[in-house]
C-alpha cells in the first residue's frame, strides 16, 4: 500500500494574530507547526502501513521553511517527503494549490491512497483534499471518522454526515479526508528526528512539475480574500437566575422552555 | 498558641471590616460562601476549618487596618492566595478572618531596562509570562498549578516547580517585597537591586514563611531573557529503577543541565492519561522521564537533546519522544501537570508527600518506597521533579481499609518515610510547605534549637500570634 499524505504548515493556533488592514495572517515570529488536523491523517496512514506494509509519503506546498513540517512528519514515522516550493506558487488559493499538489502526486506516481486532514486551521476551507481528488479524477470520501476495514483491494470507512454516519466502501486509488475522531496521533521519536535530519527531501519547483505558469500562484487563483475581520457576536444571551431553592423551579422552567423553543429537547 | 485566647468574630467586628474594605467584599454568616475558604487542595477533609469571616481587601492600607483590628480584638487572620496549596497553609485552623488576596491582581510595572516586574500578590502566576512573552523576557518560576495559583502564594511557599533543576526556586527571583506586618505596619524589603546587604536579609526570611510573618502586597521579581526554543523529551523505561538511575547521570555524565527532569511512575502516568483521555502508549512503560532543555541557539539545543536522548536509550529507554513545538510540548506537560489532580480522584484516603533528598540519592529513595509499600500494604504512585531531588510520593490507602485504620496507620508510615528521607540528607518538604499538615513531623527533621529560633522570629514579628497561627511549628 503506497499512501500519500498532503500536509500543510500553519501558524501555531495559540499565537495567531491577524493584520486586519491587509487581511493576512501575521506570520513573523510565530511558531509554525503541522496543521493539527493533518496529524490525524499522518497517524491513520502510519497505522495502515503497519497493518498492510508499504510506504507513506508526506507532501506539502509552501516556502522552504515548510521543510520543518515534512521533517516532523518523518519524525513521526513517514518514510519519504516531497516539498513543492517556488516563488510562482505564492498566493495560491485552494484551486491553484489543489492543482499544483495533484501534479506533484502524479509525479510521485504509483499510489493507492491519499489521506488529507479535514481542513487547515488557518484557511479553514476544507477544499484542498477534495480539490486534489477532482484534479486527479479519483473518488473522494470526506469527513472520515473511522476506518472500519482495509485490505489491499478496498477499504470501508465511516463518515460523519449531518444527521449521523454513513458507511462506504471503495477501491483504490482513493482520497480520504479525515476528522479527528479517526485516530490519536503519535508523538515524533528521537529515532525519527535523527532520520529526518539526515533525509534529503526533494524540492520541486514550477519546472519540475511542468505546470502552465498562468495557472499558478495568485494568477492561477480564481478566488481572492476580499476582506478579513473579526465578526461581531450576534448571539444574544438570556440569563435566568436561581439564587436559592425558591427560585430554582422557575429558573429550570425557563431553561426548559428556552431549549424547547429551539427544538433542542 | 493557645486557641482559647482568640475571640470570635462578632457582628460589630464584621461591620468594622465592612467599613474598611467595603460591604460587598466581606462574607459573613453565609456558610455556603465561606466554605470554599475552609480548605486548600489537600485531598480529603482532614485539613479543613471554616473561617468566621472572609475579607477581600484591595490595598495594603486596608490590610494594615484589618491587622490593627485583629490585634485589638485578638482574632486570628489567615492569608489566602488561590487556595491551590498542598500543606494547609491557607486553612484558618482557628477560624477567625480569612484575608483573600484575589482582588489585588494587578501587574503594576514591567521594567524592561532592569529586567524586573512588579506585581500584586493575587496575580495568577501564568499571567506573568503571558504578559512578558512579547518583550522577550520571562519569569523562571514554573509551579505545576501555574494556571491557577497566585504569585503571592508562590512567594509564601517558596514554590519550586518544574524548572528548578536549571533555574532554582522562587527565592532566587524575589528582589523586593512590600509587606504588611502582622501588627499592621507597612514595610519595604529589598528593591530593584541585584545586590543588597543592608542589614539582615528579612526579604528572604519572608520568602517561604507560609503566610506567618506578613502579607505581600507588592512583589518585585527578577526576569530573564526568554529562551527562544524549548525541546521536551518523553523517555519511556521498563522500570522505575532504570528511569530514576538515569536522572543524576544526565547531569554528571551527560554534562547537560536540563531545564527540567520530571519522573512519573507507571501508576501516575496511567491514572493521568486515563483522566485526560491521552493515548500515549504507556502500557509497556514502567516509568517515564520528561526532560526539557531550553536555549536560544537551535543547533546547540538539538545537540543537547540528542545527547540526552541517546544517553537515555543507552540506559534502557525503550522509546524517546521529542516535542519541539508548543503544541506537542503542551501535550506532554499537560500530563505532568495533571497528575496531582488525577491521583486525587482515586480515593480520598491518600497523602501527598513532597520529600526532597540530595539529587544523587533519588534512586535509593525510590527503592525504599518499595519496601514501605511492602511493609504497610499501601501503593505509592510517585512523580516529581526528580532532577532536583524532589519527589511527590502519594501514599494511597489499601481500598479495603477503613478510615479509622488509615488514620491510625498513616502517621506510622510517614514517620518511617521521613526517617529514611532524613537518613539520606533529605527533608520533609521541598516546595509544598509545612503548614498544618506536616507540623507535627517537623521535629523529625530539624533540631529543637532550630525550632526555637523560628519561635523567636515569630514572636518578634507577631507577638499576639494573630497571623496564620497553627502553622509550621507550635
Amino acid at each position: 500500500m503506497r499512501i500519500i499524505v498532503p500536509i500543510k504548515q500553519v501558524p501555531e493556533t495559540k499565537s495567531v494574530r491577524m493584520d486586519e488592514s491587509t487581511g493576512t495572517v501575521i506570520r513573523e515570529g510565530v511558531e509554525s507547526i503541522i496543521n493539527p488536523l493533518d496529524l490525524y491523517a499522518i497517524e491513520l496512514a502510519l497505522q495502515i502501513k503497519e497493518k498492510l506494509g508499504g510506504e507513506v509519503v508526506a507532501l506539502t506546498m509552501g516556502p522552504p521553511k515548510a521543510l520543518e513540517a515534512l521533517k516532523e512528519a518523518v519524525a513521526m514515522g513517514v518514510d519519504e517527503a516531497r516539498l513543492v516550493s517556488d516563488r510562482v506558487f505564492g498566493g495560491s488559493d485552494t484551486w491553484a494549490t489543489s492543482d499544483a499538489l495533484s501534479e506533484a502526486i502524479r509525479k510521485i506516481g504509483n499510489f493507492d491512497l491519499i489521506i488529507c486532514g479535514e481542513r487547515a486551521t488557518d484557511g479553514d476551507t476544507g477544499q484542498v483534499g477534495p480539490g486534489i481528488a477532482a484534479f486527479l479524477d479519483i473518488p473522494v470520501l470526506s469527513y472520515v471518522n473511522k476506518l472500519a476495514e482495509i485490505n489491499d483491494d478496498e477499504c470501508v470507512v465511516h463518515r460523519l454526515i449531518e444527521r449521523g454516519e454513513d458507511v462506504s466502501s471503495c477501491g483504490y486509488p482513493l482520497l480520504l479526508t479525515v476528522v479527528k475522531e479517526v485516530s490519536d496521533p503519535r508523538l515524533p521519536t528521537l529515532r525519527g528526528k535523527k532520520k529526518a535530519k539526515n533525509l534529503d527531501i526533494p524540492v520541486w519547483g514550477e519546472k519540475d512539475l511542468g505546470l502552465d505558469a498562468s495557472l499558478l500562484g495568485l494568477k492561477g487563483s480564481p478566488t481572492r480574500v476580499a476582506k478579513i475581520f473579526r465578526p461581531k457576536v450576534t448571539r444574544e444571551c438570556e440569563m435566568t437566575v436561581a439564587n436559592d431553592h425558591t427560585s430554582i423551579e422557575a429558573a429550570c422552567a425557563n431553561v426548559a422552555e428556552f431549549l424547547t423553543r429551539r427544538n433542542l429537547i | 498558641m493557645n486557641p482559647a485566647k482568640y475571640n470570635s468574630v462578632t457582628a460589630e467586628v464584621a461591620d468594622e471590616l465592612k467599613r474598611i474594605v467595603g460591604e460587598k467584599f466581606v462574607i459573613f454568616k453565609d456558610d455556603e460562601k465561606l466554605e470554599p475558604y475552609s480548605r486548600d487542595e489537600i485531598p480529603g477533609t482532614e485539613y479543613r476549618a471554616m473561617p468566621e469571616v472572609v475579607v477581600r481587601p484591595g490595598t495594603a492600607e486596608e490590610i494594615a487596618l484589618i491587622m490593627n483590628l485583629a490585634n485589638r480584638e485578638m482574632i486570628p487572620v489567615t492569608p489566602r492566595g488561590a487556595g491551590s496549596g498542598l500543606s494547609g497553609g491557607a486553612v484558618p485552623v482557628f477560624g477567625g478572618i480569612v484575608v483573600s488576596m484575589d482582588r489585588m491582581n494587578e501587574i503594576i510595572e514591567v521594567d524592561k531596562e532592569n529586567m524586573m516586574i512588579t506585581v500584586e500578590a493575587g496575580v495568577v502566576s501564568n499571567e506573568i509570562n503571558e504578559r512578558l512573552k512579547d518583550d522577550g523576557l520571562f519569569y523562571a518560576g514554573y509551579p505545576m498549578s501555574l494556571e491557577t495559583c497566585f504569585i503571592g502564594g508562590n512567594v509564601a511557599e517558596n514554590a519550586g516547580g518544574g524548572k528548578a533543576v536549571k533555574y532554582g526556586v522562587t527565592s532566587r527571583y524575589v528582589l523586593g517585597l512590600e509587606v504588611v506586618t502582622p501588627t499592621g505596619e507597612i514595610v519595604q524589603l529589598g528593591g530593584k537591586r541585584i545586590k543588597d546587604v543592608t542589614g539582615y536579609n528579612i526579604l528572604q526570611l519572608m520568602v517561604g514563611s507560609e503566610g506567618t510573618l506578613g502579607f505581600f502586597t507588592k512583589i518585585i521579581l527578577k526576569l530573564m531573557p526568554l529562551p527562544k526554543y524549548q525541546v521536551d523529551l518523553l523517555c519511556l523505561f521498563n522500570t522505575s529503577r532504570e528511569a530514576i538511575d538515569v536522572v543524576p547521570r544526565i547531569m554528571t555524565e551527560g554534562g547537560v543541565i536540563p531545564t527540567s527532569i520530571e519522573f512519573m511512575d507507571k501508576l501516575a502516568v496511567k491514572t493521568t492519561c486515563d483522566y485526560l483521555n491521552e493515548t500515549l502508549p504507556y502500557e509497556n512503560a514502567g516509568a517515564m522521564l520528561l526532560i526539557s532543555v531550553d536555549g536560544s541557539d537551535k543547533a546547540r539545543l538539538e545537540e543537547e537533546y540528542e545527547l540526552i536522548g541517546e544517553f537515555c536509550e543507552k540506559a534502557g529507554a525503550t522509546e524517546v519522544y521529542v516535542a519541539d513545538n508548543p503544541t506537542t510540548s503542551e501535550r506532554i506537560w499537560k500530563i505532568r501537570r495533571n497528575i496531582a489532580e488525577a491521583c486525587s480522584l482515586i480515593t480520598p484516603r491518600q497523602c501527598g508527600e513532597d520529600i526532597v533528598v540530595p539529587p544523587a540519592s533519588i534512586p535509593v529513595m525510590i527503592s525504599e518506597f518499595d519496601k514501605i509499600c511492602g511493609k504497610f500494604d499501601v501503593t505509592i504512585p510517585c512523580f516529581g521533579h526528580a532532577g532536583d531531588g524532589n519527589l511527590h510520593a502519594r501514599i494511597v490507602s489499601n481500598p479495603d481499609w477503613t478510615d479509622e485504620y488509615w488514620h491510625d496507620i498513616l502517621p506510622k508510615i510517614l514517620v518511617e518515610l521521613y526517617a529514611l528521607t532524613k537518613k539520606l540528607g533529605g527533608t520533609l518538604s521541598g516546595e509544598h510547605g509545612i503548614g498544618c499538615k506536616r507540623k507535627k513531623y517537623i521535629g523529625h527533621v530539624v533540631s529543637e534549637v532550630y525550632i526555637n529560633l523560628m519561635r523567636a522570629v515569630k514572636n518578634a514579628f507577631d507577638p499576639n500570634h494573630i497571623l496564620n497561627p497553627g502553622k509550621i511549628f507550635d
